[in-house]
């Protein structure tokens, strides 16, 4: 019978020469009796029914509780209990027991049987015990050596018969390391010069000056990042927005300030306890404020503290011990020497912080929060003064074509005014608000009436249009006044504060903060969101110079429409859609009216109107239509002002001048201004700490108070505060810290960690593939001050780091993970890597340090869809796209909304943030392959890379060259020229037939085109680009 | 075994990567392959049927009933008082004060725990046995009445959240706490998908009536917890995307698309080849799927070819892309194509306040669309292989929330027992299970926890719960968690 295939690769592994010969209890033996028997046979007493204790070699050498005769009798397998149990056929005593579903091999049992025969010999757990700096194991003449960890890892590979590969090629390292240390790749320029570089020192050199760059600083944060669950939200329900940026940032300045690693810890656990804080201290304490935190209504606050402070410990544990403490919180640990009582007593040092079970709405940091500056100076600020100045007087002095236009185009707007304007009642059906049954109501099916005001509320309007045979154009809502308002207004809220303050009469006012409507053939008692209708035209006869028409459709709380004071009469908004209404085909209209700026500015007497013609308002200001009346060169100069201001401030021509300045204006005041940031403290009056029967916030029992778990080696005086918990942790001789960060390093330029389980030390964990080096690795490292970028720089010039990453068959089929590292590793690139490499790649690329998240293209408003919009103060609840630079920043400055995370991103395996993560996963879908293709992020960015391409003066096959240099870092194969060639004619060939597409194509993204380019070239220059990015090997490390 | 050359391995790592690119675990796949071998555990037997997708060799344990399943989550907390679980006491006690007997000590939320008075609210609506158990259901339900011979009605369903975030991540990956995989991955992860074409987990969110906008909800509740990511539920979506960038950019045919596919296969061969690279191979399939997908996925979102008759059988909210009744059109489309889990989220069913007032347009929202689906599912001869679950996350109070007669009134969470049903493969329709106290207050028999759903839904599957687990954190950790879960026969065909 022929093989099955997996089968088949299982055999061949089985029998792979990676097999061990000698048992070695910690490697073979442990883990084995950890898995199958420490459930039951192992430290957690409540489930240990016999008594009998595996972990413990005493125990499981002595005579058994109840007296009968020990489980191991060191080199006798045949007469040890535990293995004529394991071997046992009789299912009331085989072990384990046939309903733990858990097996023990037949290779197992031999091994176990080895072990026993030879003598059954116990060892610590060698993660607990600290490390020691081993001998460096001989090399053969003739075995490239550049520094100690080619020793460790030739030597086992001279143990399984296998040699290292060669050295990659220049164009292959400086791709690797420009990824391994920056995050990103390399531009042509430094690829040639890297290629021709004769000095033997070029290679070191490189990392030198990968390692001072800037951004060294991201790349190392993202790993951070991911096991510190960094996000801008609160994670839990509402999942509202909070400001966690100024911590990131202090992230990317530490790796790139080189803070020693043992300094990076303290200053994160306990920065705030550190005599004479710094503010930047203050900051980095952060860490354990990265948590979930919720304030959905009605959960009750011991329980949501208790749930913070579990989280703590985990991330604790996993990012920084290598350990899953968490598994302690309802019992002793089962695999591992951790208690209950061990798991209360960390518990504890975060159990005193001040924070509130409830906390974090409306955008503001659940407490407590500190303001600062960044700590993360770029020296930008001349320059960003420079150009704001540059920015205002642009738009100071309007492009007179420019200008000219706009102004035709309001004159012909304006003579469009009111053209066969006709106003036509809609019958109200159905109205609604989230939280409120009453206090609103329908009145003859014709006003849509509250009553009575509830701080802030949405309201969902159904309506059926007027049967008309004209096309419905827009939409006209208009707000009466009404006696029940204060002051006979149009609304419940005041205007102003300063008026409440000053207590003259108050008119009760609204203000609309968005409003959005949808169309269709049944009812629909919501807006449908993915039906709405583009708004093209919007306009209101009255409004306040910072609450103008047009922000009703930024569908924030933060910003809308309202009216002035002292406007007599109704006042109404207009809106003209982009395409008319036929009501025949839609009769029906869902309008949702939004007040969400809270203080009941809300409005109280409402009307909607079918807007047939058009609308007989203008968006420009009286002033402004009067001057335009005027020939221009018979204006006054105020006049000309009103123009010129107005334009400057509104005209589509100057949108992006606008964004830019307010974009440079904002990065300004990151550079500048303080900000707040969520911290640690001690509370005044800490919280006590009990073991939690089963973790239940509510079944306290014994109390516990701060101190260091007691299978670990522990300091010699109290370790009673967070301080000391810092101060245990980064001992020198810690067993765990150094070897997890190191193992952490080694993950992030190797692929995988030397130990494959990063947040498992333990004994589920597995076991090291290089034991001696991960020792060796780790007790340099704290020898030479817990330096991070000397130990990267250590691993980079190791001739294993810089091996070719070919993968022959022989070597395939021995170690097709390449565990042992006969070659150089091989991985997909991290989902940030991908983005941000296509926007480098393309020119695009931004590349500022730190400032608050930004918001890039999305494919429409994900957030809205699930959260909680229109019925809480909370942020983040619409997805509301930036523009210029901020598009192009680098991906780690995404907005990461913890609930609906950038799609584009989670494709790739970026993780959701909720909980602390220290190795992603790396698959391969076809979800992938459709972001690639066609997220207008990518699209985009084939197009500015094709403008690149053909910026280049130079032939196809020049350009083709060129363009594998971008992409990939180096000279494209003549069979690959051939397929690129050809399919740059056949794209000319299909543009130049439907020039019409080309355009379509090139219209995709915000960034400007050169348009002195021709389309169709562009166009199939893009196609090609295109490719390139989505090349298997664009998106692979090598 | 050393025979083997260079291009034979190369086909067979490609040809298991074929069996797992949809599943995205191809990259594992050495790593499964490790561990089995360091971790001593046993191999697959070399007779181990090959399963007929890319799901577990193991897997099923045992011949399934169900292929399928679809799950129509009520998000926000149906209220079992007012639909299922009628009690005549509740009328009499209108307006009284709910025993202390029966209310108890246990823990109320935030939003009730400070009330002055407990009194009752009877049920919204009158209501009839139905189907040949008698099931009570309200008329606030007529259609639902008319399938109730498909229906095991669980009354006994209960939960320790109280509070929703905590309490529809528990219902949907067995946790309170994020990080744990929901169970279509869970699901899709065993059993991978039937149709290379398309997923295996679809997720779909709609908007309710009743309360406007529902509860939050979280893509976490179709994550793939510590799953690999490609086991995550895809969402689907109306309008031109209904897969997130399913579109090719505008200005972009299909015939240069699949021109630019086979360009990218020959570059991306030949790399492979260099590198001896199975990722790179399993690349090029991942972008032929994709490309079906695109022709696929808006095929399968294409309602047009459904007959007037089907459509009108949903309700006329089904010709609304996004509605739940759209979206209960598509559950059958998507189990038609061999989607192994389809999710649905309606939203909306938190009626903290006026119950009166939104409660009958919640449920006008969901009635007819999912008694059409059924009677779809059985019309089309798909109900007896397809498991449909019709769950939330708690139920709701007897007592009332706010004060008693107030048109604003409402009912606050209910852990402590409610109403799901489950219907189709392996159910046996027509019967209901479990009971509650004359208050709807406390479970009187047989109590079913959520956990237990979870192990019966696997079951009907042929998955035996307490041995489909996946390592994480060192643990082998299960979707029915740590405490015992039982499989609920007596509902089982």
């Amino acid at each position: 019978m022929p093989l099955k295939p997996l089968v088949l690769l299982l055999v061949l592994l089985c029998w792979s020469p990676l097999a061990w010969g000698e048992v070695h209890f910690n490697r073979d033996i442990r883990p084995l009796l950890a898995d199958r028997c420490f459930a039951c046979h192992g430290p957690d007493a409540r489930a240990n029914h016999s008594g009998l204790r595996l972990d413990l070699e005493a125990a499981a050498k002595g005579k058994l509780p109840d007296g009968g005769d020990p489980a191991i009798i060191p080199g006798n397998p045949d007469a040890s209990g535990l293995l004529q149990r394991i071997l046992s056929s009789d299912p009331d005593l085989v072990m384990p027991p046939p309903e733990s579903n858990l097996q023990i091999s037949p290779r197992e049992r031999e091994l176990l049987r080895q072990w026993i025969a030879e003598g059954a010999p116990y060892a610590e757990h060698w993660s607990f015990v600290a490390p020691h700096k081993p001998e460096l194991p001989p090399l053969p003449d003739g075995w490239t050596a550049r520094n100690p960890i080619d020793h460790f890892i030739g030597q086992r590979l001279l143990q399984e018969g296998l040699t290292p590969s060669p050295t990659a090629d220049r164009d292959t390292l400086i791709r690797r390391l420009s990824f391994d240390l920056t995050g990103l790749p390399p531009s042509v320029e430094e690829v040639l010069a890297f290629r021709e570089d004769p000095s033997p020192e070029a290679y070191s050199l490189l990392v030198e000056r990968l390692l001072a760059s800037p951004h060294f600083g991201e790349r190392m944060a993202l790993d951070w990042l991911d096991a510190a669950r960094y996000a801008d939200t609160n994670g839990f329900s509402i999942d509202g927005g909070r400001h966690m940026w100024l911590w990131r940032d202090w992230v990317i300045q530490a790796f790139n300030s080189n803070l020693p690693y043992n300094q990076f810890l303290t200053e994160q656990l306990a920065g705030d306890l550190l005599p004479n804080a710094t503010p930047a201290q203050r900051i980095a304490s952060g860490f354990q404020r990265n948590n979930m935190v919720t304030h959905e209504g009605g959960t009750i606050p011991e329980e949501n503290l208790t749930n913070y402070n579990a989280d703590r410990v985990q991330t604790l544990g996993e990012a920084i011990l290598g350990l899953t403490l968490g598994c302690a919180q309802c019992h002793d640990h089962k695999y591992d020497p951790i208690t209950q009582k061990d798991y209360y007593s960390l518990f504890a040092y975060f159990n005193t912080l001040g924070d509130i079970g409830l906390d974090g709405n409306a955008g503001v940091n659940p407490r407590p929060q500190w303001q600062a500056p960044t700590v993360l100076q770029t020296g930008e600020e001349q320059t960003l003064r420079q150009r704001i100045d540059e920015l205002r007087r642009q738009l100071a002095q309007p492009d007179p074509k420019a200008l000219a236009e706009w102004e035709a185009a309001q004159r012909r707007d304006l003579a469009e005014r009111g053209r066969d304007l006709q106003l036509l009642p809609v019958r109200l059906m159905q109205v609604s608000t989230p939280n409120r049954g009453a206090g609103f109501e329908l009145e003859a099916e014709r006003f849509v009436r509250v009553l009575q005001p509830s701080g802030l509320a949405a309201y969902d309007v159904l309506a059926q249009l007027p049967e008309t045979a004209r096309p419905i154009t827009g939409l006209r809502v208009v707000f009466h006044p009404d006696e029940i308002a204060p002051g006979g207004g149009w609304g419940f809220g005041p205007q102003s504060r300063q008026r409440q303050k000053e207590n003259s009469p108050v008119k009760g006012s609204f203000r609309l903060t968005a409003i959005s409507v949808s169309a269709g053939e049944v009812p629909a008692d919501q807006v449908d969101l993915y039906r709405m209708l583009p708004v093209r035209r919007i306009t209101a006869n009255t409004w306040q110079s910072t609450h103008r028409p047009e922000l009703s459709l930024d569908m924030r709380n933060e910003n809308g429409w309202a009216p002035q004071d002292d406007h007599q009469g109704n006042v109404h908004l207009t809106l003209t859609f982009g395409e008319p209404l036929d009501p025949r085909k839609t009769p029906y209209l869902t309008a949702q009216l939004n007040f969400g700026a809270g203080d009941n500015l809300i409005a109280t007497r409402m009307e909607l109107f079918a807007l047939l013609g058009s609308d007989d308002g203008s968006p420009l200001p009286e002033a402004v239509i009067d001057a335009l009346q005027v020939e221009s060169d018979k204006r006054s100069d105020e006049q000309q002002q009103a123009i010129r201001s107005h334009f400057s401030a509104h005209a589509p021509q100057t949108e992006r001048l606008r964004i830019d300045l307010q974009n440079a204006e904002e990065r300004l005041a990151v550079q500048t201004s303080a900000f707040p940031v969520m911290v640690m403290n001690v509370s005044e009056k800490p919280r006590p700490t009990f073991i939690l029967k089963r973790g239940d916030y509510s079944q306290p029992t014994l109390p516990v108070s701060m101190d260091t778990p007691e299978f670990l080696p522990r300091l010699d005086h109290n370790a009673d505060s967070r301080l000391k918990l810092a101060e245990w942790i980064t001992q020198p001789d810690h067993p765990l810290t150094a070897r997890v960060y190191v193992n952490r390093v080694w993950q992030m330029l190797f692929g995988s960690g030397i130990v494959r389980t990063p947040s498992d030390f333990g004994s589920q964990g597995e076991w090291p593939t290089h034991p001696e080096l991960l020792d060796w690795l780790a007790v340099d490292f704290v020898e030479h001050g817990w330096d991070v970028k000397r130990l990267v720089k250590l691993l980079a010039l190791s001739a294993t780091y810089q091996q070719v990453s070919h993968s022959p068959p022989a070597l395939l089929e021995r170690d097709p993970l390449n565990l042992l590292l006969a070659r150089g590793p091989r991985f997909r690139l991290p989902a940030e890597f991908i983005r941000d490499a296509a926007l480098r790649t393309s020119g695009l690329l931004v590349p500022q340090l730190g400032g608050p998240s930004v918001n890039p293209y999305t494919p429409g408003d994900l957030w809205r869809e699930i959260s909680h919009y229109g019925s809480t103060p909370a942020t983040a609840q619409t997805f509301v796209q930036d523009h210029g630079e901020k598009l192009y920043r680098r991906s780690l400055y995404t907005y990461w909304k913890r609930t609906a995370p950038p799609p584009n991103l989670v494709a790739f395996d970026a993780p959701n943030r909720e909980t602390c993560l220290v190795s992603r996963p790396s698959t391969n879908t076809p979800l992938q392959a459709l972001v690639l293709l066609n997220d207008v992020q990518f699209v985009e960015a084939a197009r500015a890379f094709a403008e690149r391409i053909l910026h280049l003066p130079a032939d196809d096959r020049e350009r083709i060259t060129y363009a594998t240099r971008a992409a990939l870092a180096r000279d494209p194969s003549p069979g690959e020229l051939e397929i690129l060639l050809n399919a740059l004619d056949r794209e000319r060939n299909r543009y130049r037939a439907e020039p019409a597409l080309a355009l379509h194509l090139l219209a995709q993204g915000e960034s400007p085109r050169d348009e002195s380019l021709s389309p169709t070239e562009h166009a199939a220059w893009m196609q090609l680009a295109s490719t390139l990015f989505n090349l298997s090997e664009s998106i692979t490390r090598h | 075994m050393s025979s083997i050359t260079h291009s034979s391995l190369g086909q067979q790592l490609n040809s298991l990567s074929r069996r797992r690119y949809l599943t995205g675990t191809a990259g594992s796949l050495g790593a499964l392959a490790l561990n089995l071998l360091l971790k001593g555990e046993q191999l697959p037997a070399a007779d181990a049927t090959p399963h007929s997708s890319e799901g577990l060799p193991t897997l099923p344990h045992f011949p399934s009933r169900a292929k399928r399943v679809i799950c129509l989550f009520q998000s926000g907390g149906a209220s079992h008082v007012d639909l299922f679980d009628n009690k005549p006491t509740l009328h009499e006690f209108a307006g009284k004060e709910i025993p202390p007997s029966i209310k108890g000590d246990q823990r109320l939320t935030g939003m009730t725990s400070g009330q002055a008075a407990y009194p009752v609210t009877p049920p919204l609506k009158p209501g009839k046995p139905c189907g040949a158990s008698g099931t009570w259901i309200s008329d606030l339900l007529p259609y639902t009445q008319t399938v109730a011979n498909h229906l095991a009605v669980i009354k006994s369903v209960h939960t320790e959240a109280i509070n929703h975030d905590p309490a529809v991540t528990f219902m949907n990956t067995g946790n309170q706490l994020p990080g744990y995989p929901s169970m279509g991955a869970w699901v899709g992860y065993g059993l991978g998908s039937e149709n290379a074409n398309l997923p295996a987990f679809i997720a779909m969110t709609s908007q309710g009536s009743g309360k406007n906008p529902g509860q939050p909800i979280f893509s976490r509740l179709w994550g793939s917890g510590f799953l690999p990511s490609s086991h995550q539920g895809v969402g689907l979506r109306p309008g031109a995307n209904p897969v997130l960038y399913l579109a090719d950019p505008p200005g972009t045919s299909r015939t240069q698309r699949r021109d630019m596919l086979d360009d990218l296969a020959r570059l991306n061969q030949e790399r492979a080849d260099d590198w001896g690279d199975p990722e790179t191979l399993t690349r090029i399939q991942a972008y032929e799927m994709a490309f079906r997908m695109q022709m696929s996925v808006p095929e399968l979102t294409d309602t047009t070819q459904e007959t007037e008759a089907t459509l009108a059988s949903y309700g006329p909210d089904v010709r609304r892309p996004g509605s739940y009744a759209a979206n209960c059109l598509l559950a059958r489309r998507l189990t038609e194509r061999g989607v192994r889990f389809v999710q649905l989220y309606h939203r909306g069913w938190d009626q903290h306040i006026a119950l009166a007032r939104q409660l009958p347009n919640q449920c006008r929202d969901i009635d007819q669309p999912t008694a059409a689906l059924l009677a779809d599912l059985q019309q089309r001869g798909l109900l007896q292989e397809t498991l449909v679950l019709f769950v939330t996350e708690f139920g709701r109070t007897s007592f009332t929330q706010g004060k008693f007669g107030d048109p604003g009134a409402g009912r606050d969470h209910h852990g402590r027992c409610f109403t799901c049903w489950m219907a189709g493969g392996g159910i046996q329709g027509g019967l209901e299970y479990g009971s509650t106290d004359d208050f709807a207050y406390n479970i009187t028999e047989n109590p079913v926890h959520l956990r237990d759903l979870h192990a019966t839904l696997m079951h009907c599957l042929g998955i035996d719960h307490t041995r489909f687990s996946y390592r994480f954190r060192g643990l082998h950790v299960r979707l029915t968690g740590v405490e015992e879960a039982r499989v609920i026969r007596p509902i089982l065909a």
